[in-house]
């Protein structure tokens, strides 16, 4: 309906050129940018106070959900890992072998300094695995359900096995 | 957001409609005359680079992000290979530019609002700013990414 109505209310638009290919012969371009239309909506909305609709509160969860945003969460976490890490370079007085001379002198057990390695590893391996995940579906391969449910168990496990290999170098 | 459903597809194929309500097939089939009749319906669409208003700066942005991924998926190997100066101011480069776009693309799914997002933005910048500025001061002054590493793995 109201994409009738918008056709009546522009016929001076109206083009048919070619660029458009056969397709969208009959296609005009809107007057509004994406980024402008979503800008809008979230105007509107807030404007009206509307509350957000109940989303991941009442949604099943998946394992591709779970992974994407575990791959967020990873990607937030070693980003400011990293920013800590340059700022405290930037601040503290010491060099960097001072402080990990500190660590050493504490003496932490075998296990628990491996179980930190893993503890370190596990977020990059799983970034660097589920990254290279999305730069397959960027060529436009892995679609298919199955395949984004395989190709997660493959990144879980591949994650999981490096860091444990990393964590006993 | 305007439909991108072309009219055609729907008209003229003799397709059922789902709902044996009055008022949506009055609809549909106005609109599919319409369509027949004028010969000028107009399908609103995005017309990405076909508009001559139109920049291409987000699709190279979108592209540029997948290169640096594939450079920083690169520098494992490298790091691994050849540690040193050239390596570690390159991985330093491509981690704070990786993070600066990616936090990028969490603000823009999450903040809305023109003063919030330019306040959001601002701050990121800021903060890749700081980054990028003390990993290279570390690159500098004290043993280097990549011996870090190898030292923390060695404690």
């Amino acid at each position: 309906m109201a994409l009738l109505l918008r056709s009546i209310a522009r016929p001076g638009l109206y083009v048919s050129r070619s660029q458009f290919g056969v397709l969208y012969r009959h296609a005009v371009p809107m007057g509004t940018t994406a980024k402008e239309e979503m800008n809008k909506f979230w105007a509107k909305n807030t404007r009206l106070n509307r509350p957000m609709s109940p989303h991941i509160t009442i949604y099943s969860w998946s394992i591709p959900m779970m992974m994407s945003i575990t791959h967020r969460g990873t990607g937030v976490g070693l980003s400011g890992g990293i920013s800590l890490f340059a700022v405290a370079a930037l601040v503290l007085p010491g060099n960097y072998p001072y402080y990990l001379d500190l660590i050493h002198s504490l003496s932490f057990g075998p296990q628990f300094l491996a179980f930190s390695k893993f503890a370190l590893a596990f977020p990059v391996t799983y970034h660097t695995c589920n990254g290279i995940r999305h730069l397959m579906w960027d060529t436009g391969k892995g679609f298919k359900i199955p395949e984004v449910y395989r190709s997660g168990y493959v990144v879980m496990a591949l994650s999981v096995l490096s860091s444990i290999g990393l964590a006993c170098l | 957001m305007a439909s991108f459903v072309r009219l055609s597809s729907v008209c003229h194929r003799g397709v059922k409609p789902l709902f044996a309500r009055n008022t949506f097939l009055a609809r549909e089939l106005f609109a599919c005359r319409t369509f027949r009749e004028k010969d000028s319906m107009q399908v609103q669409v995005h017309a990405s680079s076909h508009s001559a208003a139109s920049s291409k700066a987000a699709s190279l942005h979108w592209t540029g992000e997948r290169l640096l991924s594939v450079l920083l998926l690169g520098m494992v190997p490298a790091a691994y290979m050849y540690p040193g100066p050239v390596v570690d101011y390159t991985v330093a480069a491509a981690l704070t530019l990786h993070g600066h776009w990616g936090i990028g693309q969490i603000l823009t799914d999450y903040v809305h609002g023109e003063t919030k997002i330019k306040l959001a933005n601002a701050g990121l910048y800021t903060l890749s700013m700081v980054t990028f500025a003390g990993l290279c001061y570390f690159n500098y002054k004290d043993v280097g990414i990549c011996k870090a590493i190898a030292m923390l793995w060695r404690i």
